[in-house]
């Protein structure tokens, strides 16, 4: 039973953390309507930003935030106005531009390989930083501090994010704009100008589950893969467009990953993740925590 | 006359070039290398790029193949991102377009199999360095030849290295776990390895697949935690050997040893992202810094001057790969295929500046295995200069004065 | 020559020409090259009945592949079964698993059917790495199979050199464009086109779009199947992460989508720009600087669908046409 207890809170903690990783998935895609296949590669970016910060400035990880998120909203708000947006102006009549999504994954093959170009195949890890491998021991009971902070940071970040869109006026705006672009229009928001933010905003949450990220994990070219396929299940799950819904459906996989390898192969744990995600698609496409209509 | 002056003269100058441009491309011995460039495996496949490079410059500048008059070794490389149809593709243009003389590669098995099967089809020598399915020299294949032990010889090496070390610091050792990345690699070793512990008497008490992309293994570390092993014998790549070295650390895993099987364990990143987590890990390789060759640190330092990182058992596979081309093609005295794989049958190299591997000689038996090859194990430690590998078994290639750590002793 | 002449001569003459290529390119590199584009060109195709006329993007054919690529393999390998005929049992066996994967997921709207797929070709990779055997048929789980290149005959699909590949795949190309060119012309196809258009008003029409789709997808799965038997004839090698692989799903549309999707010529097109770039700029590139052939990959995706977002087919086709008026004898007047 304690062991169960440990692989759940674990599951929860780690789960968090993918929730946090999948969040600007959910918010690109709830404005823009279309799934960012470059999202895992912006991570990866973020990996490397907030570890050469770290590294170079010798700050907590934490407070490395402060840089490694403008810094990401201003990468994110810029791939989008030069990158995305002209094919945007192109497919203006289309509710869910299928080119955008081939466009983005032309961005994930660029960022991948210029980082290999750039920074070589070596993995790296942060060493000697106040986080590194602190352990929570009370008994047998053991629990990850980085983990813990992560799972902090991810509820903060979601927190944030949902207020933003529901209190202040842009957040309005960007929901408006989510909700109808026309009439958004109308009203005088420039919805371009609303993606570029989405999008910015969007890979600002990147940087941040990238700083939870780098102190227990390794920093490598293609690691955003192997976050890729797991942020686009999360998303599903807690329903395409949800914020608090990228949080559930993270720590769902969280718990399933943590707990099921305990009864079965880890290999197999992998399977049920999918089936899972199989299942609830057709039994409830919009997700088990999204609204009918994604918002 | 004029006129066909004026179409004269450019029809014989082009070719003279094209003539030229031809001589010129025979005057090299052309090695065609697959490997991954880029892709999961790029950091294997540029190590591998490295090696082949110091020992092409070697030989070339040495004077090349003398028996040849001199002739320079040519190496072309072809990415395979490590998918099979990739290094078919590859196999059949350097075959065809490159007409090289000699293959070489692929470290990883997947790609290795199919691409051998090209060679052997059009009969062109195919020098594996390292990837290590027993199944590669178990084809049937007249033309393969494999430098690096066989998957059998590193688990059988693993399991007598633990008997040796049970009745050398008497600490019987009753369970084993087995945790193994769920590739072709793995999956390979894992099976002979529960073959083994049946022989050996030991109890398996976990025997766990993980995907090699996982993003979090605390949950498979908690199992291990929870079966209590005596040893865990591990198969990863670099990202999961490093998750999975950190994570057991944290969670304080009390065990007799670890043993790694290369790969990941090997990576020359793997100690720098590791630290002091490493600590008395124990590995399985074909060569180590501290081997007890002439040349072999020179050659190290050589190496690591130029790529900024100590040679790897992969790299040096791939280095002596080189050597064992040149001393076959020294031989051969042709260019021939058939000539070229006649020769590496009757290979028997024991010197020369190739053969730092810890073992006395290459010679291939029947299948193409050289049937010298042996591995070392390691253990990784800081002995007054930082973390490295240090040589311990067998015994007679242990370093001289130190005692491997056996149980461990960590925290 | 009047243009309805010269309009019906010139595919003819471009299928004699992709007969007669063989004669010229004496290179197996090129003849390997020209196989993979041909295979791309099928698999395209295939998915473009899907993927084109029924306004869907599965990212998931890949697993269509597998089932075929497995099932002729393992009949082939353990029960001596001509891979001709396991061809067949692979085909029929993907289709029911298409049908199976449509039946949910067709009621979904674009991204959830994309993710859908991505989701069910991925899971079932994980399947077949973790399953040595089902019943007395060895998967072989991550450790794939080998197919022995001996005994080389029509029979087991299996020939020392490349031209025979050639025809195999040309034949299977040029039977599902007409396939297609029949679907587009037939009232299938128009209820496709108008359920991926405008599925609301479609079904407003009476038009059964569901069962549309499922046909499409029967169709789809059964031909992706058939390419998956080839690959392993070709390459004589499979395990699931070379046939199940995310990245050859994505390449097929993104094929279909810079040739033009929902047209007959596009995934052709598609695969004859795509495919040279893809492997000359790894042959070129490949060695020095790792990587550079995605990225310049990459870069032609982003630039293609900037600029034509219809993909490459539209402009091509007016040149066609340019070309077919210049040269007929009854030219339009401008």
């Amino acid at each position: 039973m304690l062991y169960i207890l440990e692989d759940a809170i674990n599951g929860i903690l780690m789960g968090s953390i993918y929730g946090l990783a999948a969040l600007g998935l959910t918010l690109i895609f709830g404005v823009l309507k279309v799934i960012n296949f470059a999202h895992g590669s912006l991570l990866m970016v973020s990996m490397y930003v907030a570890y050469w910060t770290i590294t170079l400035s010798g700050l907590h990880p934490y407070v490395a935030l402060v840089i490694v998120v403008p810094i990401m909203f201003v990468f994110g708000y810029f791939l989008q106005d030069i990158v995305i947006k002209p094919i945007f102006k192109a497919e203006k009549n289309v509710r869910e531009p299928i080119t955008v999504i081939i466009v983005t994954t032309g961005v994930w093959y660029i960022l991948d390989n210029l980082t290999l170009l750039i920074f070589g195949p070596q993995y790296r890890t942060l060493q000697d930083n106040p986080l590194r491998g602190k352990m929570l021991e009370i008994g047998e009971f053991m629990l990850s501090v980085p983990k813990l902070w992560g799972f902090g940071a991810a509820v903060l970040t979601t927190l944030a994010v949902y207020l933003f869109l529901q209190k202040t006026d842009t957040g309005r705006a960007i929901r408006a704009t989510s909700l109808d672009r026309e009439a958004a229009s109308l009203m005088g928001i420039n919805a371009y100008k609303i993606y570029n933010l989405a999008f910015g905003i969007g890979t600002a949450t990147a940087g941040v589950a990238a700083v939870t990220l780098v102190p227990f994990n390794n920093v490598f070219p293609t690691v955003g893969v192997l976050f890729d396929i797991k942020c686009f299940i999360i998303v599903v799950l807690g329903g395409l467009g949800s914020i608090g819904g990228a949080l559930l459906g993270g720590i769902i996989i969280g718990l399933i990953e943590s707990i099921a390898p305990q009864f079965m192969a880890a290999t197999w744990a992998e399977a049920i993740v999918y089936g899972l995600f199989l299942l609830v698609l057709f039994v409830k496409p919009a997700g088990l925590f999204g609204v009918k209509n994604d918002w | 006359m004029k006129i066909l002056e004026k179409i004269a003269v450019p029809v014989v100058a082009f070719s003279l070039l094209i003539g030229t441009a031809l001589l010129a491309q025979a005057e090299n011995v052309k090695i065609g290398n697959i490997e991954p460039m880029s892709g999961p495996s790029a950091s294997l496949g540029q190590q591998g790029k490295a090696a082949r490079e110091m020992a092409v410059e070697e030989i070339n500048a040495a004077g090349g193949i003398k028996s040849l008059g001199g002739m320079k070794l040519e190496l072309i490389y072809a990415d395979s991102e490590s998918k099979p149809e990739k290094g078919v593709a590859e196999a059949e243009r350097l075959i065809n377009t490159e007409k090289v003389h000699i293959l070489s590669g692929c470290w990883n098995s997947a790609v290795t199999y199919p691409t051998t099967a090209v060679a052997e089809r059009y009969g062109i020598p195919f020098v594996v360095p390292v990837s290590v399915a027993d199944k590669i020299t178990e084809q049937g294949f007249k033309t393969v030849f494999r430098i690096a032990a066989k998957d059998s010889w590193w688990t059988r090496d693993q399991f007598a290295f633990l008997k040796d070390m049970e009745t050398e610091f008497n600490s019987p050792i009753k369970k084993v776990a087995f945790v193994y990345e769920n590739g072709d690699w793995g999956t390979g070793f894992a099976t002979q390895w529960k073959e083994l512990a049946k022989k050996a008497g030991y109890e398996v008490v976990l025997d766990e697949p993980y995907p090699s992309t996982s993003t979090d293994l605390s949950p498979v570390v908690q199992k291990i935690k929870r079966a209590r092993p005596d040893v865990l014998m591990l198969v990863s790549n670099a990202a999961d050997a490093i998750l999975l070295t950190n994570t057991i650390a944290e969670y304080n895993v009390k065990l007799k040893a670890i043993i790694g099987s290369g790969g990941g364990h090997a990576d020359p990143s793997f100690l720098k992202a590791t630290g002091k987590n490493a600590t008395q890990i124990f590995d399985i390789v074909e060569w180590e810094t501290d081997v007890n060759k002439p040349g072999a640190k020179e050659a190290n330092e050589k190496y690591k001057a130029k790529f900024g990182q100590n040679f790897s058992g992969e790299a040096v596979d791939a280095y002596l790969a080189m050597y064992v081309i040149k001393d076959a093609l020294e031989r051969s005295a042709s260019l021939e295929p058939a000539k070229i794989i006649e020769a590496l049958r009757a290979t028997d190299l024991s010197s020369g500046p190739g053969m730092i591997v810890g073992y006395d000689k290459v010679a291939f038996d029947q299948t193409g295995q050289n049937k010298h090859a042996a591995l070392v194990i390691v253990q990784v430690n800081d002995v007054g200069k930082g973390l490295e590998r240090i040589t311990v078994w067998p015994k007679t290639a242990r370093r001289a004065g130190y005692t491997p750590v056996f149980p461990m002793d960590v925290k | 020559m009047t243009r309805k002449t010269l309009e019906r001569c010139a595919p003819l003459a471009l299928l004699a020409l992709a007969l007669a290529l063989p004669l010229a390119v004496q290179s197996a590199t090129y003849m390997h090259i020209l196989i993979v584009l041909l295979f791309y060109a099928y698999l395209t195709t295939s998915w473009n009945l899907v993927g084109g006329f029924a306004g869907v993007l599965p990212l998931g054919h890949s697993a269509f592949l597998g089932i075929g690529a497995y099932t002729s393999t393992i009949l082939s390998l353990q029960y001596g079964i001509s891979p001709w005929l396991g061809m067949i049992v692979g085909g029929v066996l993907a289709m029911i698993v298409g049908v199976l994967i449509g039946l949910p997921t067709f009621k979904m709207r674009g991204a959830y059917f994309a993710l859908a797929t991505i989701a069910f070709a991925e899971g079932f990779r994980v399947m077949v790495e973790n399953i040595d055997k089902i019943g007395p048929f060895a998967l072989n789980g991550p450790r794939g199979l080998q197919i022995p290149p001996l005994g080389f005959g029509l029979g087991k699909m299996l020939f020392a050199d490349k031209e025979p590949y050639y025809y195999i795949i040309l034949v299977m190309l040029v039977v599902v464009l007409m396939l297609t060119a029949f679907i587009s012309r037939s009232k299938l196809g128009y209820y496709l086109n108008a359920g991926g258009e405008e599925p609301e008003a479609a079904m407003a029409l009476g038009i059964n779009v569901a069962r549309a789709k499922l046909i499409a997808m029967a169709m789809s799965s059964f031909l992706t199947a058939l390419a998956g038997t080839f690959y392993a004839q070709l390459n004589l090698y499979i395990h699931p992460k070379s046939v199940i692989s995310l990245d050859l799903s994505f390449e097929i549309a993104f094929i279909a989508l810079i040739g033009g999707r929902g047209s007959i010529a596009g995934p052709v097109l598609g695969a004859m720009l795509l495919r040279p770039v893809s492997d000359f700029s790894r042959i070129y590139f490949g060695d020095t600087l790792p990587g550079l052939h995605l990225i310049i990959f990459g870069v032609i995706l982003i630039l293609v669908m900037t600029f034509q977002p219809r993909g490459l087919q539209e402009p091509l086709t007016r040149l066609y046409h340019w070309v077919i008026d210049r040269l007929s004898s009854d030219r339009r007047t401008a």
